[in-house]
């Protein structure tokens, strides 16, 4: 019986299961079989040659009602020297003016249009909906043909590319691939030299039209048109439109071949605050485009880490290690010169870690030839991205161009994935040992400081070269002359702002000024008699913001918003030290240690490093310039309400009124905001009235 | 003065020619499961590719306090298996089928796709239907993705050039709604998710009723109906209430200023004004506002606080479209020694003329050319148009927006636009904040 009570519970579950999933059984233990593979249709391209040279390239395609054109010059790389900026400058002028149009009526032609131009140093490119055709080519071919290169336009550019270099100062990504190309290229190659303020502020208007007038040429040049228009129109289009383009002798260069390094080298730029560490391994490769060793190289990277999740770097440093987000490599062929690169962006403490992974994976790849399933693994991901390719029609002009620039078959995209097919593991394996190089990589690293020291141990010298953002040698802090001390500095100071002897007459100062904050100016007065008298008053017209007078030991301090209050004991001991016009001959008795602590670099000014210590534990760190003795910058940690605010000072634009000088400006930054403030009058020894001081006020 | 009025005249009459002829049309049948899943299938054989798409409603704004950035973590979960798919499998088998797949968070929805070979339509159903069906995550998965995560926040966010924009924008603006928060998350809350959140958060959003499954590509409709049904007619629908946000972020609270420090060089102004939700009327006209204040180099703000005043050395000004009350935003990074004081007021300029002053008839027909030309780019890849549908399903409920959205963004007019500016882009009603230099924080 008991069996047979079993039997019907089966029966009953296995009816009810069927009642509720009406749907066709799925076996969903095993991955459903794929139908047989589709096949790729790669578009076709039709191309001509204009009597100027200009080679046109035009791709059908009518699906969306739009086109797209580009102008694309097949020119030599340039070394561009001092002038560091000119031609990608040029390439930005270009649309800045033409002949008849200004920039403002090109912007206002092309946006009207809803259409898209932009142009670089390797060319124009542009689109629109077809029925705009017309109206856009003339726009085009006008800002192409007749650029004017006003100077006007120049300096806006040179002021904006001067500010983008300025922000880009924070930006661990372009400061990382700024040092890579100069490492592996060098900066006297095209691919590694970079554009400085020097460099930019050295650009001249004849540089730039010297530029489009050699290298702008039809040609030189390639015309792209792809989208909704027929070969005829296309045709018609560009002879109505690219004419008028004059051939001429375009200049061709050399270049010495970049090598890799005789072993690993480690590069470091420090970057104030960082919390990942941007690593790249890098070095040139010898690879050139459309070969077969291109595509071997490439089925190498992607085992490495090409693209998505399978390859071994994102395996091991992102899915097993959770160092990143993402860890990537590159294996580009290059006419002049490829190159390898693997990296990634990783938290601050496993930046050593992540790093001896990445040796690692490359080591691997010389080491040991690939498994089968890992090459299949491979074929698949890169056919699979071949045909998402072709999605786009502008990847059949893509392969137009290479196939015309490079000299390839002109089959040579038909049969890609034959030739995919064909790479063995063992061509893997042969391609690794050439184009892999554990042993023969710049190291480098964008990132905190406190990550430098572990990065020692990656150099074959044991060493690691630190680089600023723009490549030069980090300064850091030297060691004063040896006998040194904080007091010489300071008798210099004295000596440099009047002397002991001129300090010791003065007996009062007023000094009246303007102080900028958030938009507002104030107006500042401070005055001082060295008998032991000070007053600081900031005030908007009617409304005084902060008023602190100290009188022989009596004080009064008014702050907006706060009731009226006498000196605590620091600020009595600050005042006490202003009324001083020697007192840093004699710090200690104002309970200051000072100590020399090396020079550094302010602005490009050596100064002298001197740490102020007070008694309550404040600590200020002074910039004495070491040329001129004067005092620059000042840096110091405030407390406010129990935080710590951190506060810099810099001074500027010494003035000297009866032989004392005195800083006309003085920039204060803290907690994100800036105060200025501007010395308009300044008069010595000169009698202030008494009731100035008088701190019987409210 | 010759040739500029030539060529406003040009222009007039190329205005006049030009009739709105919109791309080609979306076709696409749609329907739902007994589940509640909603089915959008669009057929485009020019590619042997097809793109399976899955679109949860939930984003960060389903988030609770002290669990932010719980939805973004939560995708990278589910990329690491289901009952019948080993941990780390799931992308092996979209690339080994020649695919690639990844998803994305946002405040309102989680969107995953694959985008793969059309033979292996197939294997997508399989895929995305194991893990609407049975994810399986494993404790081990949840401390690696927590890590890569963080290393995603730190890398996006916390070591990018005015990273914290986006957050800190947020932050200000919205007092109520959880949109005060970005999706990444922070830190605190990332570190304190638990294996428990995550089977709460999978059981009551990860369900067929609250999700659009939406495919394009290379394949037959009735084939791929007949799929779908296969893969997802057996998968249960959800059982949890779905929990709905109903705080309303008032407008005109009062106008927010903050300066925030932090170590970029130059500074950074941003103003952002509280709109209403995406497809509602006066949306359409805030979007087109923008439009006039920076689409293109002849849009008002670049040519005169780039162009012409040099002020700032980029500047830009977009509609942030949620599907609850949301922001709009204008930005200038003021160019080396520009005050950002003078920035602002420069950007505050050109907003009070949008107030003062209709926009003149031929920038409007500029308006109107660029969202056609816009409109004909949108569905350029099957991957867009699956996305597109599901979107405007999920929010609109209504897919055929894909075809027909342009017209209410015709339907706007200079008035409307005018009267936008004067509603809504008003002190009370927005959020300053100066992006300033700290030198301090550039030390060692």
């Amino acid at each position: 019986m008991k069996k047979f009570n079993i039997c019907i519970l089966t029966l009953i579950v296995a009816l009810m299961a069927a009642c509720t999933t009406p749907v066709p059984s799925v076996d969903r233990s095993k991955a459903p079989l794929p139908g047989p593979a589709p096949k790729l249709q790669i578009g076709q391209y039709q191309m001509f040659e204009m009597e100027n040279g200009l080679k046109v390239v035009v791709v059908e395609n009518h699906k969306l009602p739009r086109i797209s054109y580009s102008i694309n010059l097949d020119i030599d790389p340039i070394v561009e020297g001092p002038k560091a900026g000119y031609v990608s400058m040029a390439g930005d002028l270009l649309g800045a003016g033409t002949a008849s149009k200004s920039k403002a009526q090109i912007d206002e032609s092309v946006d009207f249009l809803g259409a898209t131009l932009s142009t670089s140093a390797g060319g124009v490119f542009g689109s629109c909906l077809s029925k705009h055709r017309n109206e856009f080519l003339s726009i085009m071919s006008d800002v192409l043909l007749n650029p004017v290169f006003s100077a006007e336009e120049l300096e806006k550019l040179r002021k904006k590319t001067i500010s983008g270099m300025a922000s880009d100062k924070t930006d661990p990504n372009t400061i990382s691939s700024k040092i890579t190309n100069l490492k592996k290229y060098g900066e006297q190659h095209p691919y590694g030299e970079n554009m400085t303020e020097e460099t930019v502020k050295a650009i001249t208007r004849d540089d730039v039209v010297g530029y489009y007038s050699k290298y702008f040429r039809p040609n030189a040049a390639y015309l792209i048109i792809v989208g909704d228009i027929t070969f005829e129109q296309a045709k018609s289009d560009a002879s109505q439109f690219f004419a008028a383009w004059q051939k001429g002798n375009v200049p061709t260069h050399a270049y010495a071949t970049p090598k890799e390094p005789a072993a690993n080298k480690v590069v470091f730029v420090p970057l104030p605050g960082a919390v990942q560490s941007v690593i790249d391994i890098t070095y040139p490769v010898d690879l050139k485009p459309g070969t077969q060793d291109a595509i071997v190289a490439g089925v190498l990277n992607n085992v490495l880490g090409g693209s998505g999740f399978q390859t071994r770097l994102m395996q091991n440093l992102r899915e097993d290690k959770a160092y990143t987000y993402g860890a990537y490599s590159e294996i580009s062929a290059d006419e002049v010169i490829g190159q390898f690169s693997a990296g990634a962006s990783v938290r601050n403490e496993v930046t050593d870690s992540a790093v001896v992974q990445f040796l690692y994976e490359m080591d691997r790849l010389v080491k040991e030839p690939i498994a089968d399933s890992t090459l299949q693994l491979i074929k698949n991901i890169m056919t699979g991205s071949f045909a998402r390719s072709l999605e786009r029609p502008q990847t059949v002009a893509n392969f137009a161009l290479n196939i015309e620039r490079y000299k390839l078959p002109k089959d040579y995209y038909e049969t890609y994935l034959q030739k995919l097919n064909a790479v063995t593991a063992a061509d893997v394996q042969a391609m690794a040992k050439r184009v892999i190089r554990p042993n023969n990589a710049y190291i480098t690293v964008v990132g905190n400081r406190e990550v430098l020291e572990k990065l020692k141990v990656f150099a074959a010298d044991g060493k690691v070269e630190v680089l600023d953002a723009e490549g030069k040698p980090f300064v850091e802090m030297r060691p004063a002359p040896a006998g040194m001390t904080a007091n010489d500095v300071m008798k210099k100071y004295i000596a440099a702002i009047g002397g002991e002897a001129v300090l010791k007459g003065v007996t009062s100062y007023d000094h009246e000024g303007v102080m900028e904050m958030m938009g507002m100016q104030a107006t500042m007065i401070d005055q001082m008699e060295t008998k032991g008298r000070r007053r600081t008053e900031i005030s908007l017209p009617g409304m005084p913001l902060y008023k602190a007078i100290y009188n022989e030991g009596k004080s009064v301090m008014l702050e907006m918003g706060a009731p009226a209050r006498e000196f605590d004991a620091d600020e009595i001991s600050n005042a006490r030290k202003e009324c001083d016009m020697l007192a840093e001959l004699h710090l200690a008795d104002y309970g200051i240690v000072a100590e020399l602590r090396g020079i550094e670099s302010v602005q490009g000014e050596d100064c002298y490093v001197v740490e102020m210590k007070k008694s309550n534990g404040e600590l200020r760190t002074a910039f004495y310039s070491v040329a001129s003795g004067l005092l620059l910058l000042e840096r110091e940690v405030k407390d406010m309400k129990g935080e710590p605010v951190a506060e810099e000072t810099t001074y500027e634009n010494y003035q000297e009124v009866n032989g004392v000088k005195y800083p006309g400006v003085r920039t204060t930054n803290a907690g994100g905001q800036s105060f200025v403030v501007r010395i308009n009058k300044a008069r010595y020894n000169v009698a202030i009235p008494a009731e100035q001081f008088n701190v019987n006020q409210k | 003065m010759k040739t500029i009025q030539f060529l406003t005249v040009a222009l007039m009459t190329l205005g006049v020619s030009t009739q709105v002829s919109y791309a080609q049309k979306i076709e696409f049948k749609e329907f739902d499961l007994d589940n509640g899943l909603h089915v959008i299938l669009h057929e485009d054989h020019s590619t042997p590719i097809v793109a399976v798409t899955v679109m949860y409603h939930v984003g960060s704004k389903n988030e609770l306090p002290g669990r932010t950035g719980m939805a973004h973590f939560f995708e990278h979960l589910l990329f690491e298996g289901s009952a019948n798919i080993g941990r780390g499998q799931y992308a092996k088998y979209v690339e080994n089928a020649g695919g690639a797949l990844n998803a994305n968070t946002s405040q309102d929805r989680t969107f995953y796709y694959d985008l793969l070979p059309s033979n292996q339509l197939e294997l997508g159903l399989w895929l995305e239907s194991e893990r609407m069906l049975h994810a399986k995550v494993e404790i081990a998965g949840i401390e690696t993705q927590r890590e890569v995560v963080k290393e995603e926040k730190r890398q996006r966010v916390d070591n990018q050039p005015y990273g914290n924009l986006f957050s800190e924008t947020l932050d200000h603006a919205f007092d109520v709604h959880p949109y005060s928060w970005a999706p990444i998350g922070s830190m605190a809350d990332l570190n304190a998710a638990q294996e428990q959140d995550f089977k709460d958060f999978y059981k009551t959003y990860y369900v067929p009723n609250n999700a659009v499954l939406s495919i394009a590509g290379d394949l037959d409709i009735a084939q791929a109906k007949q799929l779908v049904q296969k893969y997802f007619g057996g998968i249960p629908r959800g059982t949890m209430y779905l929990p709905a946000v109903k705080e309303v972020e008032p407008l005109n609270k009062g106008e927010v200023r903050d300066t925030i420090p932090g170590k970029d060089q130059l500074p950074m102004v941003v103003k952002a004004y509280h709109i209403p939700a995406q497809g509602t009327p006066d949306y359409y006209a805030v979007d087109l506002l923008n439009q006039v204040l920076s689409q293109g180099q002849s849009s008002r703000l670049n040519k005169s606080l780039v162009d012409q005043q040099e002020l700032a050395l980029f500047c830009g000004a977009f509609t942030y479209n949620t599907e609850h009350p949301g922001l709009t935003l204008a930005y200038g990074l003021a160019n080396m020694g520009v005050d950002p004081k003078q920035v602002e007021d420069a950007m505050n300029a050109e907003i009070e003329r949008l107030k003062n002053e209709l926009i003149t008839e031929q920038e409007f027909q500029k308006l109107r050319n660029q969202i056609e030309n816009d409109f004909v780019s949108r569905n350029s890849n099957v991957a867009g148009i699956a996305e597109s549908l599901a979107n405007y399903h999920m929010y609109f409920g209504e897919a055929n927006l894909i075809n027909t959205e342009i017209e209410r963004y015709m339907k706007v007019t200079r008035e409307d636009i005018m009267n936008a500016a004067k509603k809504y882009y008003v002190a009370q009603n927005g959020v300053v904040l100066y992006f300033l230099n700290d030198p301090t924080l550039m030390k060692q």
